[in-house]
């Protein structure tokens, strides 16, 4: 086991490499941050070489990029284009609204997603079967911005219960972590659902129940362990979503987080900002993804985690 | 079946929420915005401070660094410059009390005695001096705002309240440009014992409020300062400005009273404002106008004629009238009404499509000839506005093509690389409220944002009125200038932008800004 | 007597649909919501009441005609920002969404099966220099290569199912690997290695029919991810040109006039939400008939 992390942790070293080449080189090809900086200004020549020379554009790509590769190893991604400040420290005051909205959105897609998935999938084909299926689906059929305006509309603006807007305690957490959660617990509800419903019609499902143990024992004991594993496999597909996908939710809720910071940056063609951010989420979405993986030897002994290599 | 009918019931409900939703708004409006009862308005409970909604964070408060509206919004509270540009776009005096013209390029300030910045330190001689050689130095440099005042040359101080302005040129937008952006004053002891970085996120000046708190993405705090050098101002106790960029969002938040005043109402959302409990409405003209102008170097549109023809095809006023329900003024040059330059007495190209039809035939322009317009993909209004045009296009047989475009590819990219079709949606603000910004930057020859428009004739007006300072010579050569951009039509000029503000009543004397600053030290509450 | 015959044959047709009905409800829903949008995408010129593409100003924001106090609107759902049926920009909207959702499925799902497939079942360096891949394209965000795509060569459709498809394989292949080595240590399996069966046969007869319920379910979702974000890229200034009537494209541009004009916004939400809807029963209800354990 110990050789497989370590052997993974290696994997994850190439991984954020080959990240950091290809955000590095690709931003480059979305134009010049000069251009973006000056605006509606009348920048002169020099102008824009002593903004590349501050910059520090003006040295070739390679020296650019060892640099910024030099600088990640001390998690020190430069200063921001735009505002002047350390990119780190932007992205450490955006971590704490980016993790409190990724916990709000999973604790409530899961406090939908698991009874949901767990009735429909006993009751299969019964009423609380449609209606779960029905109640889940809602979520995932609407864009997100949608969704989220209307819980505006409606909780805020109508019925006066919630702030619209803001990163101010726990009120202004209870909308955003709705619109994303009700997105992923439909997704989530189909899987529990399906993975319950293949595990509950296998032998050792039948044996036991024909041992006489009492339903639920059944559903709990046996077939809800099992369904954890596609269940684990999905959250950390949709770590990407909770962390870096958020921006539309972001964006409407005027809430602080690094999705927003990105896309913000992208647009201003901020380099540090975006080079920044996208290796951070990568650095945590790499690690989530291992522990996903190592988890899965524990919740299913039927994969060796080493000799399955994955 | 039962099942079905179930899932029928569902969407009924989801419809009547939506359709509760909508109704909200609508519902209201017979309560009537003026029989309200004041003292059930939401936003009372914040006493004397009122909160503010912007659309965006600047990221920097440093003037140099900055070209943003945003910017100017917040930092007219907390900057100052030597000259004060009133809501009436009147210059008046701002730090100094009054200036006199030595000769074309030397200017006299007088300053303001006993004004001290929010950290304390004395508004005098010298720091007008740090200022100026500090944003033509090189740490000017390295921003976008140095490029505005190259014209002058040096700052003297004759004693603590005298400088002296040595211009290199004659420059006849000096003292509006002294107003704001790039030449607010600033400290100069807090700026050189503190980081770049530190004066990024914590800015000084002499304005009526002082900053005490700077969360980034979501809010600034503003606190009265109480050494303000106007007796009396401001009457309000605090101002926080919330960065929240979705209009909608915006909205809400002023419909339920945490927002006094939010910036940039959508039309479509101009009736809801209206009709909403405690909120008003307020619109102002902007010097910033709307065009689709020409890229001359593609294909047809070279032809002076064809330009004219696509000119008469487009009902402009019907698009002002319906799309932006009336909140735009026409306009016949690439300026508005509120810039020095302005035109009165040519009216816009009127909506005469047998003309355009006769023109496209005389510059031989087959039927059916398909035209490139790029636009930004996130401007709803005007993706309303560019399919009408696609439909007065097609009336008079020409197909036009709208792309969207990523906004800051656009900007920065596309136009000024001659990359932006045929046609290309511009916004222009004009914050000199001088056509010589505005007609130099477009139609001087290998200008950035101009890829190849050319005409020897512009050219020669341009240099013109450049040379001189005495302002009834350059009217006149403004209203030559016009008349010969009109008829060259380098661009279908579609309308001046009428700002929305929405502002909870208990404001008392708000008033919206033509040029987005907002000035908050007379408003006060009721 | 021959005549009889055949009324209890029709009788006992009807009787085997109303039962089959009765049976599966979810997937009948399914498959009539599923089935009218690709109707609607089909005859979408043929069933449209009016021009979906030509502007009418004079007609702009008609309510419903239904719902129209003046008595104005002969449109059945209103008129949209620009003047324009909004029934017909609705079915003309299912090509569009349908093309993005179908398309973009289809290119993640060749790239992720194929890549999951022999990721699980070879493992070794071949799984881990594919998981390596997948792990770097889950990291790079959507919205980021969306932006670099669409500022280096522009927007327009093929532009995002391109994109949708090279961004989704991922999750394609990693629930299928994961089946994968589930699947290869069964039994059946082994004793299909154990008699010499080809690596192409095990994985074609015995692998693939078990993971292909999962692509089914996956491949639903994704049908009605990727319409939604297609929604989400006109939201961030990304989507289509306004002319094409795509679902996404009329709720982004609408969302302020929720309170104005709320025809515009409530009824492409309501065919994003059916279709999406659709697809989801469709693809549950196949999983239940595709997976052999289920018929037991």
């Amino acid at each position: 086991m110990f050789a497989y992390i370590l052997r993974r942790l290696l994997h994850m070293i190439f991984v954020i490499f080959f990240i950091s080449l290809l955000v590095f080189f690709s931003i480059r090809l979305t134009g010049d941050p000069a251009a973006v900086m000056f605006g509606a200004g009348e920048p002169t020549a020099e102008a824009i070489e002593a903004l590349n020379e501050r910059l520090g554009l003006n040295e070739p790509l390679y020296v650019q990029y060892g640099l910024f590769l030099k600088g990640m190893l001390m998690f020190d991604f430069g200063e921001s284009f735009r505002s002047g400040a350390s990119v780190a420290t932007m992205i450490f005051e955006r971590a704490g609204a980016t993790l409190a909205l990724a916990l709000g959105g999973l604790v409530v897609a899961m406090l939908i997603a698991f009874p949901v998935g767990i009735l429909s999938a006993v009751y299969r084909g019964k009423f609380i079967d449609f209606f779960g299926r029905i109640f889940s689906l809602i979520g995932i059929s609407f864009p997100n911005f949608w969704l989220g305006i209307m819980l505006i509309l409606i909780f805020s603006v109508t019925l006066g219960w919630l702030p619209a807007s803001g990163y101010d305690g726990f009120s202004s957490l209870i909308l955003p972590s709705v619109t994303l959660g009700l997105i992923l617990s439909g997704i989530l509800a189909r899987l529990i659902r399906s993975s319950m419903l293949e595990v509950l019609n296998q032998q050792y499902i039948s044996t036991a129940r024909s041992k006489g143990i009492k339903e639920w024992k059944v559903v709990i004991k046996h077939a809800f362990r099992n369904a954890l594993l596609p269940t684990v496999t999905f959250l950390g597909l949709q770590l990407g979503a909770l962390l870096g996908g958020t921006v539309i939710i972001e964006q409407v809720f005027a809430w602080p987080g690094i999705g927003r910071l990105i896309v913000d940056a992208i647009n201003q063609r901020d380099y540090p900002v975006i080079q920044g951010g996208v290796i951070f989420l990568a650095m945590i979405m790499v690690l989530v993804n291992l522990l996903v993986d190592i988890s899965y030897s524990f919740i299913d002994p039927r994969i060796k985690a080493g000799k399955a290599g994955g | 079946m039962y099942k079905k009918k179930i899932s029928f019931m569902l969407l009924l409900a989801l419809m009547v929420i939506l359709a509760a939703c909508s109704g909200g708004g609508s519902s209201n409006s017979s309560g009537g915005a003026s029989e309200a009862d004041p003292s059930k308005n939401p936003a009372a409970d914040r006493g004397n401070n009122i909160v503010v909604a912007v659309p965006s964070d600047p990221q920097s408060w440093d003037p140099i660094d900055t070209f943003l509206l945003d910017w100017s919004s917040v930092a007219s509270s907390v900057f100052e410059g030597l000259v004060d540009r009133n809501l009436d776009l009147e210059l008046q005096p701002g730090l100094a009390e009054s200036w006199e013209f030595i000769d074309d390029v030397t200017v006299k300030f007088k300053l303001r005695e006993g004004v001290t910045f929010h950290n304390g330190e004395p508004f005098n001689a010298e720091a007008v001096k740090f200022t100026f050689d500090r944003l033509l130095g090189d740490e000017g440099a390295k921003g976008p705002q140095q490029s505005n005042y190259t014209s002058i040359d040096s700052v003297e101080i004759v004693n603590d309240y005298e400088v002296i302005f040595h211009l290199n040129t004659p420059d006849p937008v000096l003292l509006t440009k002294l107003s704001g952006y790039g030449a607010v004053i600033v400290p100069p002891k807090y700026v050189q014992e503190n980081t770049d970085e530190f004066f990024n996120d914590n800015p000084v000046g002499t304005g009526p409020f002082k900053m005490v708190e700077y969360k980034r993405d979501q809010y600034v705090k503003l606190e009265k300062n109480e050494n303000y050098w106007k007796e009396g101002l401001p009457k309000l106790d605090g101002v926080t400005f919330r960065f929240i960029p979705e209009a909608s969002t915006r909205l809400a938040e002023l419909q339920t009273g945490k927002i006094d005043i939010m910036k940039r109402v959508e039309i479509s959302q101009a009736q809801t404002v209206k009709d909403a409990p405690y909120i008003e409405l307020k619109e102002v003209g902007t010097p910033t106008v709307f065009s689709l102008r020409f890229d001359p170097g593609q294909g047809i549109v070279d032809d002076k004629l064809v330009r004219q023809a696509l000119n008469y095809a487009v009902d402009k006023e019907a698009i002002i009238d319906e799309i932006l329900d009336g909140y735009g003024n026409p306009i016949s040059t690439y300026q508005s009404d509120l810039s020095f330059g302005y035109n009165p007495d040519l009216e816009p190209y009127p909506y005469d499509p047998e003309k355009a039809k006769e023109l496209l035939a005389e510059a031989g322009v087959p039927q059916g000839t398909e035209l490139d317009l790029f636009i930004p993909g996130n401007d709803g209004n005007f993706k309303e506005i560019a399919q009408i045009i696609a439909y007065y296009f097609e009336e008079v047989g020409i197909k036009l093509n709208i792309n969207n475009a990523d906004p800051t590819t656009l900007t920065s990219e596309l136009i000024p690389g001659g990359k932006a079709g045929h046609l290309y949606r511009q916004g222009w603000g004009g914050w000199t409220l001088d056509f010589d910004n505005t007609a130099y930057l477009m139609y001087a020859e290998g200008q950035h944002w101009n890829p190849s428009f050319s005409d020897p004739k512009v050219e020669e007006l341009l240099k013109a009125e450049r040379s001189t300072v005495d302002q009834n010579e350059r009217e006149e050569i403004f209203m030559e200038l016009t008349e010969v951009l009109y008829d060259l039509a380098p661009e279908i000029n579609l309308y001046q932008e009428v700002a929305l503000y929405g502002a909870n009543e208990r404001l008392e004397n708000f008033q919206p800004p033509h040029d987005d600053r907002f000035r908050l030290e007379e408003v006060s509450v009721k | 007597m021959a005549q009889v015959q055949v009324m209890e044959k029709k009788k006992s047709t009807f009787q085997r649909s109303w039962n089959f009905i009765k049976k599966n409800p979810t997937g009948v829903l399914g498959m009539i919501l599923t089935a009218a949008s690709i109707l609607a995408a089909i005859f979408a010129s043929v069933i449209s009441p009016y021009d979906y593409a030509k502007a009418n100003l004079k007609d702009r924001l008609l309510p419903p005609s239904w719902a129209d106090p003046l008595g104005e609107s002969v449109y059945l759902l209103g008129a949209d920002q620009v003047g324009r049926d909004l029934l017909s920009r609705i079915i003309h909207g299912a090509q569009i969404s349908l093309m993005v959702g179908f398309m973009g499925v289809l290119i993640a799902l060749v790239i992720g099966v194929f890549f999951g497939l022999i990721s699980g079942y070879f493992g070794k360096w071949l799984d881990d220099f594919i998981m390596r891949a997948a792990d770097i394209q889950l990291a790079f965000p959507f919205i980021l290569l969306a932006i670099i795509v669409m500022s280096v060569l522009g927007t327009g459709m093929w532009k995002i199912i391109i994109i949708l498809g090279i961004t989704y394989w991922v999750g394609f292949a990693r629930l299928i690997r994961g089946q994968v080595i589930s699947l290869k240590e069964q039994e059946y399996i082994q004793a299909a290695k154990a008699i010499g069966g080809s690596n192409f046969t095990i994985i074609w007869k015995h692998i693939l029919p078990n993971v292909m319920s999962s692509i089914l379910v996956l491949g639903t979702m994704y049908i009605a991810e990727f319409i939604l974000l297609e929604a989400s890229l006109t939201f961030l200034g990304l989507g289509v040109d306004p002319t094409i009537p795509s679902w996404g494209g009329m709720l982004a541009d609408s969302r302020n006039y929720t309170t104005t004009a709320w025809w515009t916004a409530v009824f492409p939400g309501i065919a994003i939400m059916l279709t999406v809807l659709g697809f989801n029963l469709l693809g549950d209800w196949l999983r239940d008939r595709f997976d052999p354990n289920l018929k037991m």
